[in-house]
């Protein structure tokens, strides 16, 4: 076992290396360059031999003017001591841009992954169990239809109904504090993020049901089918027991496929919620980046994602292991 | 809920709102106030209240008026400026503003290290700035153009005693913390959020009514009209389905004033000359007589904006308003297409000539969705014809990458002068085919002439006489089919009186706040 941890451990290292040098290839070698797009359009079209003696002087100002693979070297020789470079949007630290970023991102996540677990997975259950009944068939459309509304026209309709003072005025129309509460006490500091947060929660849960409510249902059945399911009904076990002790534990196993989809899942941003609501977090620092070709900030995200996204895999491969005990993870990779 | 509740409660005792506070939607953040390599236009509306420059041009008559300098002098042959500062002038740090400041500010913008392309194109021609004495400074241009005065005169000014401390000057942490000698002065920056800015105590001129300023960072435009109907913004910009659709109820009109005026700008189908189909004038013209431009302006604009025929402002003295912009036309259009020898000889359905056909490729960005709408009518009246259409969308990076590459056969963008600087050489001299903007390839001995000449004449209205034959020229050549000029369209709230529009746009310093009963 431990062995086996040490190996996938180094593993890490070369495919993340292959990881990390593909993504800089693709920018490197993607139409547009950060200085052109900065000077805009008219700049853009400038190529002239004045304008690209100052263009060529800019880009050596960013290095790249450098081949790719010198230029992949000095990324990593940087990013090896964490330093992730300055951002070409506003010169500052990228490392400061994101963490900035991140903990709007990672409180929406949070929160928005536990409400769909919590909700999602006694539903599957229950929809397992009482397969073919009304609750299955009605929760399933139910799901299924909050699962097609589009993002940004719930998003829209909540603020407008909700948030805009024409119907109701529960909520704010976006961002994640009011200018107020800088000064509040840490309680109403709190809540008044929460007060913030439910709109972007529900838009962000609504349609998240759907998949592992059927995941999880799926799964279930699957199990329930199983020889042992019946023999621990003959043996005279409470239903309680054969469902939730014999027959659940056993359905996890698929779910935990899922879990090496959480840890980089977390990280993500929803680009459109995000911009609905106001609230600048990873989603948006990550598609102004990729359209402004901010090199930077674009590695660092992606690094990130990368490494969250192997870890995830390794923890699910472990928990498999904990899960169930046929699987025996040894170190012949 | 419990919490929902509470907050409700807790809003109840958020801080009455100061009626002297103005608060501005901005739809994206800028990266830097540093207006040496900022390039975006919010910064740039920003820093216009907290930088000045030398000169300054009046919000209506556009003459140029004194700013920072006090006069200046122009030798006879149009090479040598010489400004005279105002003495007495302070940073809103309490330091004084001399003529270092300048010489820095110029010394940085063409600083290779720094980064400021954007300006530095605009700064190539000036041979020196030099400090005569504390308070005077002399630019010199290495050729005569009647807009130097504007562009020497227009370069931004940062402090050199804040940012010549040994940093950086890209990353330097006064970039989002400007210190300027304007009407208001940066307090704080909410990354995400907000930027404020109060009133400059120190500033010398007449203050400002307004005392403080809130620059509120919403991405989402709906979003930010509905926080404008609920009295969180004072101050937007509106699309134009909002403007014809969501601020027309009693409520909206009684709270807000509507205002639409028009800056230079206009949108334009650009046809590559350099392929073989739009080689021919007749066929360019042909193009125009079949695009209904009234008809798409009602569909797509809501008729709100005006065909131009030219490359100039509708309203300005440069623009010919005698000339008519090209009738929608099919049958003039076929016409032309036959005598330039576009014919359908195979009965096909397309027309074809020398066994070529007549199918070309529009290319678009795909961000535009006027330009989608715009394409897909396109499609369907030239297929009327015979023209076969087919449409390319790429990401705004790799679509500029297509256009200057001259990588298209027809395309449709946009062109802005927001410093009303008219002058058509970077866009329609032949000169810049290969490497300016003059990407469509457009070249007429006599338009270049005219382009040359007006940039040394130095008389307006004989300028304008020439930039008037110069229009003739492009309607007859139609390199580009003009389509219209757009107005700007802003909602301000009523709490603010003496809100007007000049032909600069608006200009927050002249409001008043309306007195609260």
């Amino acid at each position: 076992m431990k062995k086996y941890l040490v190996k996938r451990i180094l593993l890490i290292v070369p495919t993340l290396l292959g990881i990390t040098f593909i993504t800089y290839l693709m920018i490197r070698l993607a139409p547009g360059d950060y200085t052109k797009l900065k000077m805009g359009m008219e700049g853009a079209l400038k190529s002239g031999s004045i304008s690209r003696e100052i263009l060529e002087q800019e880009k050596k100002l960013y290095g790249l003017d450098k081949p790719i693979v010198v230029g992949y070297v000095d990324w990593l020789a940087k990013s090896a001591r964490l330093d992730f470079g300055t951002s070409r949007k506003d010169g500052r630290p990228v490392s400061k841009r994101i963490a900035e970023a991140l903990p709007i991102t990672l409180t929406l996540n949070i929160i928005s992954m536990i409400i769909i677990y919590i909700i999602s997975i006694p539903m599957g259950v229950v929809s397992a169990v009482k397969k073919e009944s009304a609750f299955d068939r009605g929760s399933s459309l139910v799901l299924f239809i909050l699962y097609s509304l589009p993002t940004f026209w719930v998003g829209l309709l909540l603020l407008l109904y909700l948030g805009s003072g024409e119907y109701l005025n529960l909520f704010p129309l976006g961002g994640f504090r009011s200018d107020w509460a800088a000064e509040a006490g840490i309680l109403t500091r709190i809540l008044d993020v929460g007060w913030h947060l439910v709109l972007p929660v529900v838009t962000l849960t609504y349609g998240g049901f759907a998949f592992l409510s059927r995941y999880t249902r799926a799964n279930m059945l699957e199990v329930i089918n199983q020889q042992y399911i019946m023999t621990a009904r003959a043996k005279g076990l409470a239903e309680k027991k054969v469902i939730f002790v014999h027959a659940f534990r056993n359905s996890l196993i698929p779910l935990i496929t899922l879990m090496a989809t959480l840890l980089p899942g977390l990280l993500g941003g929803s680009v459109i919620v995000e911009s609905i609501f106001s609230v600048p977090g990873m989603g948006m620092l990550a598609f102004e980046a990729i359209l402004s070709r901010d090199i930077p900030v674009i590695m660092a995200i992606e690094t990130i994602a990368a490494l969250l996204t192997l870890a995830g895999i390794l923890v699910a491969d472990l928990a498999y292991a904990l899960a169930d005990p046929r699987i025996r993870l040894e170190a012949k990779i | 809920m419990l919490g929902v509740m509470l907050l409700c409660g807790c809003s109840g005792i958020a801080p009455e709102l100061d009626p002297y506070t103005l608060r501005i939607h901005m739809g994206a953040e800028p990266g830097t106030l540093n207006p040496i390599t900022a390039t975006d236009s919010y910064a740039h509306s920003i820093n216009l209240k907290i930088y000045e420059t030398l000169v300054d041009r009046d919000y209506d008559t556009l003459d140029v008026k004194p700013m920072l300098a006090e006069r200046w002098e122009i030798s006879p042959d149009h090479l040598k400026f010489r400004f005279y500062l105002k003495k007495g002038i302070v940073w809103s740090d309490g330091a004084e503003f001399t003529a270092d400041d300048v010489v820095y500010s110029y010394d940085r913008i063409m600083d290779p290290k720094v980064s400021s392309a954007q300006l530095k194109v605009y700064y190539i021609d000036i041979q020196s700035c030099k400090k005569i004495d504390r308070y005077t400074v002399e630019f010199t241009y290495s050729r005569p153009y009647y807009l130097a005065l504007i562009f020497c005169g227009g370069m931004p000014i940062v402090p050199k005693h804040i940012f010549n401390n040994g940093t950086d000057f890209n990353t330097h942490k006064n970039n989002r913390f400007p210190i300027g000698t304007g009407p208001f002065r940066f307090e704080r920056w909410d990354t995400g959020k907000n930027i404020i800015l109060v009133r400059n105590e120190r500033y010398r001129g007449a203050k400002p009514e307004i005392r403080r300023v809130v620059y509120k960072i919403i991405s989402e435009g709906s979003v930010a009209l509905q926080m404008l109907k609920k009295g969180e913004i004072d101050l937007m910009g509106v699309r134009d389905i909002e403007w014809v659709r969501q601020t027309n109820s009693k409520k909206f009109t009684d709270n807000f004033y509507k205002l639409k005026y028009y800056m230079p700008s206009f949108s334009y189908i650009g046809w590559n000359s350099q392929r073989p189909f739009f080689k021919d004038r007749r066929v360019r013209l042909a193009m125009t007589h079949l695009i209904n431009r009234k008809e798409i302006l009602g569909k797509l604009l809501f008729g709100l904006g005006e065909i131009v025929t030219g490359p100039f402002y509708i309203f300005g003295k440069a623009n010919d308003p005698g000339i008519r912009p090209w009738p929608y036309d099919p049958e003039r259009a076929k016409q032309l297409l036959t005598e330039a020898g576009w014919v359908d000889h195979d009965g096909d359905g397309i027309l074809d000539k020398d066994g070529k056909k007549f199918s070309f490729t529009f290319t678009i960005s795909s961000g535009s969705k006027f330009a989608e709408r715009l394409v897909s009518i396109l499609k369907e009246d030239f297929g009327k014809v015979g023209i076969e259409m087919d449409i390319n969308r790429y990401e705004w990076a790799v679509y500029l990458d297509k256009i200057q590459s001259k990588n298209f056969d027809a395309t449709s963008l946009g062109w802005s002068d927001p410093d009303f600087q008219d002058d058509p050489y970077q866009i329609w001299h032949s000169s810049q085919i290969k490497g300016g903007s003059n990407y469509i390839g457009f070249s007429n001995r006599e338009a270049d002439r005219i382009i040359e000449a007006a940039r040394t004449e130095f008389n307006e209205a004989k300028r304008n006489r020439m930039y008037h034959r110069f229009h003739r020229i492009l309607h007859d050549e139609q390199p580009y089919t003009f389509m219209y000029t757009s107005p700007a369209l802003a909602v301000v709230s009523k709490r603010f009186t003496n809100v007007k529009v000049h032909t600069r746009g608006m200009n927050y310093l002249e409001w008043k706040v309306r007195k609260p009963q």
